[in-house]
């Protein structure tokens, strides 16, 4: 998916479908959420296209969780259209389609691990092999017996990467996926994110890490202050920025 | 690695969901730290009612007519239950409230709200595990009930079955009162302030505005303690079973309106409208129920059985005035006695209180007060007594009907049992608390880990 996609302005992809990209997934335009007299986001547009890991690109106070909340439905926006497969998707039928994994979360903290991940995957229909599978893929078999609130922060973040791979939807949310891992850690989860979506699955990580988001994701969305900055490949950012071999970091700054 | 399949995601099984709400209410610690204190506190009810019960007794054994007032359903299965009701009211709501604000606090619930579940069919399992912890809870109620057996008690199954339901609708509706709570509020600390607003407000009503007339006495109606009265009196009726299952499926409909994080408080709030109105309805509908049930072996909140036969073939409706003050202990006699027993023997009864101007010191000069006047048809009679014995000749004499012949019955001989149930103690505060604390430690344990599950390698070509 890396660098193939040829869009410069979010809002002129949204009803083309160049061909040789990927069909676009999730269309999101006109969506707007407000605390009381703030405006958290404001009337932001994207597009997120099948198999593509989509990086949500911003310090912290961007918008970046709301949005990520307000698109799974768990938090109500004050507007909103979103599209998915260009049919209208009401907050209602959302979790049919998408999974969020919020951050910093540790589900059902007095269980042990393996009863967590045998929750979800009974609700999914998930075999015992395929729960051994993402046992395995994310590292957890060590702690399986642990209670969740025994955990150190890495586990716990691989416990949530876990529920998030048992899911079946074909678009996971994941909010800050790498924070709490070390580097060699992040490197290890990037590779079974990065499997993940070259088998099919749809990512959207909202990073505040420049560097990791780099790494791991194909295209990004830039907010700042609620609103979209910039959204396109790191070369289609260069491009727009004038910084022909820039870091993401460098055309983040000089976008907002 | 299996590949990870995706699809679009409707529905799923029920059973993972019913399996984690009751592992989730097992593994706090509000359910069994609320069990070890029922233990005692049960146990001492308990002891201290078959004490006092076996004091009675002793005088009664030799009188059969002493022993006829010997029931065992007031002397020692309501007061060793009373302890219950209190531990249910003050204390169940944790556990209750556990089941939900856990998830809200910990951030779980917006997990919960994605998976394919409706947010009625959550709400649903978690009142499963709120009855589930409810069960567990009438442990100790239950093991009196058996050792009082042991000790040679007489254990009437209708009265203490109707009791058993009259606990287990009491304790669901705090259940569901504090799912609603939890719903509502933020914090697990907030949602117990409102359940024990409900639950503790109850007996701020039942000590207030109980016996007061007119909107008071509607007030009083409200409060909690009365869904289990006529339980504890022997009585099985239909209007309170329903209404009670009606103001469940309120709250618990209420609390699914309020679960999902994702929905506005306008939309929330025009959807409990809606709730209010259908169970409005529903209470509405349930006080025109009529059927009712007397259990008690003795049937103490029925007339005679030719009385009974007799005034149901009285088709013409019958109204009953009361010139007394509510709280004039004679009411309370009359009700008791007389007209709550006419309102489940007559088809068709209208009682009215002519109270609204009469109270205790206001109806001294009144000549009128203290009177009931009895309308049936064309005709009118009135009368002072609260006794049956002269009121249903009044009306029978009023329908021009005979007065029925009395059918020959076993008259209820009373079950008067000298007992010592103070060993009992050392079941309540040794086996008991014993048990439950082994149960409790079981549900720790790490569960078993199938070590193909820790042993699987990553199925890279799959990815």
């Amino acid at each position: 998916m890396r660098g193939t996609h040829s869009e410069t302005q979010e809002g002129d992809a949204l009803s083309v479908c160049v061909e040789g990209q990927a069909p676009i997934l999730l269309q999101v335009t006109a969506l707007t959420k407000r605390y009381g007299d703030q405006i958290a986001l404001a009337d932001i547009a994207l597009t997120v296209r099948a198999g593509e890991i989509l990086g949500l690109i911003g310090p912290n106070g961007a918008g970046k969780t709301t949005l990520l909340e307000v698109l799974a439905g768990v938090l109500p926006a004050d507007a909103a259209d979103l599209c998915w497969r260009g049919a209208p998707l009401p907050p209602a039928r959302r979790r049919d389609v998408l999974f969020y994994l919020p951050d910093g979360l540790r589900p059902y903290h007095e269980q042990p691990v393996a009863r967590v991940l045998a929750f979800f995957a009974g609700v999914y229909r998930r075999s015992p092999a395929h729960m051994a599978d993402v046992v395995a893929a994310v590292g957890l078999a060590p702690v399986l017996a642990k209670r969740v609130h025994a955990l150190s922060k890495g586990y716990s973040r691989r416990l949530m990467l876990a529920v998030g791979l048992l899911t079946p939807q074909p678009l996971l949310l994941m909010d800050e996926p790498f924070d709490g891992f070390d580097l060699r850690q992040t490197r290890e989860i990037m590779g079974v994110l990065r499997r993940c979506a070259a088998a099919g699955r749809t990512l959207v990580l909202a990073i505040h890490q420049l560097l990791d988001a780099e790494r791991v994701c194909d295209r990004f969305v830039l907010l700042a202050d609620g609103r979209v900055r910039g959204a396109g490949t790191l070369d289609e950012l260069r491009t727009r920025t004038q910084f022909p071999a820039g870091s993401l970091e460098e055309v983040f700054l000089a976008l907002t | 690695m299996h590949s990870p399949e995706t699809s679009v995601v409707r529905h799923a099984p029920l059973w993972p969901l019913l399996v984690k709400e009751l592992w989730e209410i097992l593994s706090g610690r509000a359910l069994w730290t609320m069990l070890l204190l029922l233990c005692p506190l049960i146990g001492s009810s308990f002891v201290q009612a078959v004490s006092l019960y076996s004091e009675a007794s002793a005088a009664a054994l030799q009188s059969p007519v002493l022993a006829r007032g010997l029931s065992p359903l007031d002397g020692v299965l309501v007061p060793a239950l009373g302890a219950w009701y209190v531990g249910t009211t003050l204390l169940f709501p944790f556990v209750a409230i556990r089941v939900l604000s856990q998830e809200k606090e910990s951030g779980a619930l917006r997990l919960l709200v994605q998976l394919p579940y409706r947010a009625s069919t959550l709400l649903t399992a978690k009142l499963v595990a709120v009855l589930a912890a409810w069960v567990l809870a009438s442990l100790p109620a239950v093991s009196a009930l058996g050792i009082w057996g042991l000790l040679g008690g007489h254990v009437s199954p209708p009265e203490t079955l109707t009791l058993l339901v009259g606990h287990l609708c009491y304790g669901l509706l705090v259940g569901a009162i504090a799912l609603f709570a939890a719903a509502l509020a933020d914090s697990a600390a907030t949602a117990a302030i409102i359940t024990l607003a409900f639950t503790i407000g109850s007996w701020v009503l039942d000590f207030t505005v109980a016996g007061r007339p007119g909107v008071l006495a509607w007030v009083a109606g409200l409060s909690l303690t009365q869904t289990l009265r006529p339980f504890e009196q022997g009585l099985l009726e239909l209007r309170l079973v329903v209404g009670i299952t009606a103001a469940i499926g309120g709250f618990a409909a209420l609390a699914a309106v309020w679960l999902p994080p994702g929905v506005t408080v306008r939309t929330k709030l025009s959807r409990s409208l809606g709730c209010l109105l259908v169970t409005g309805v529903l209470l509405a509908l349930a006080t025109q129920i009529s059927l009712a049930r007397d259990v008690t072996e003795d049937q103490r909140n029925s007339f005679p059985p030719a009385d009974q036969w007799a005034l149901a073939q009285l088709t013409q409706p019958l109204v009953v005035t009361v010139h007394l003050a509510p709280e004039d202990p004679r009411y309370a006699d009359l009700q008791r006695e007389v007209l709550a027993k006419l309102a489940r023997a007559l088809p068709h009864v209208t009682i009215r209180l002519a109270s609204g101007r009469h109270t205790l010191t206001s109806s001294a000069g009144d000549e009128a007060y203290g009177e009931v006047a009895y309308a049936y048809g064309a005709h009118v009679a009135t009368s002072r007594s609260t006794s049956p014995r002269e009121i249903l000749p009044l009306l029978y004499d009023l329908a021009q009907v005979p007065v029925p012949t009395a059918i020959a019955a076993d008259a209820y001989p009373g079950y008067p049992c000298v007992a010592n149930a103070q060993a009992a103690l050392l079941w309540f505060c040794g086996g008991l608390p014993l048990c439950i604390g082994l149960t409790w430690w079981w549900t720790r344990r790490p569960p078993h880990i199938d070590r193909s599950v820790c042993m699987q390698e990553v199925n890279h070509a799959d990815w």
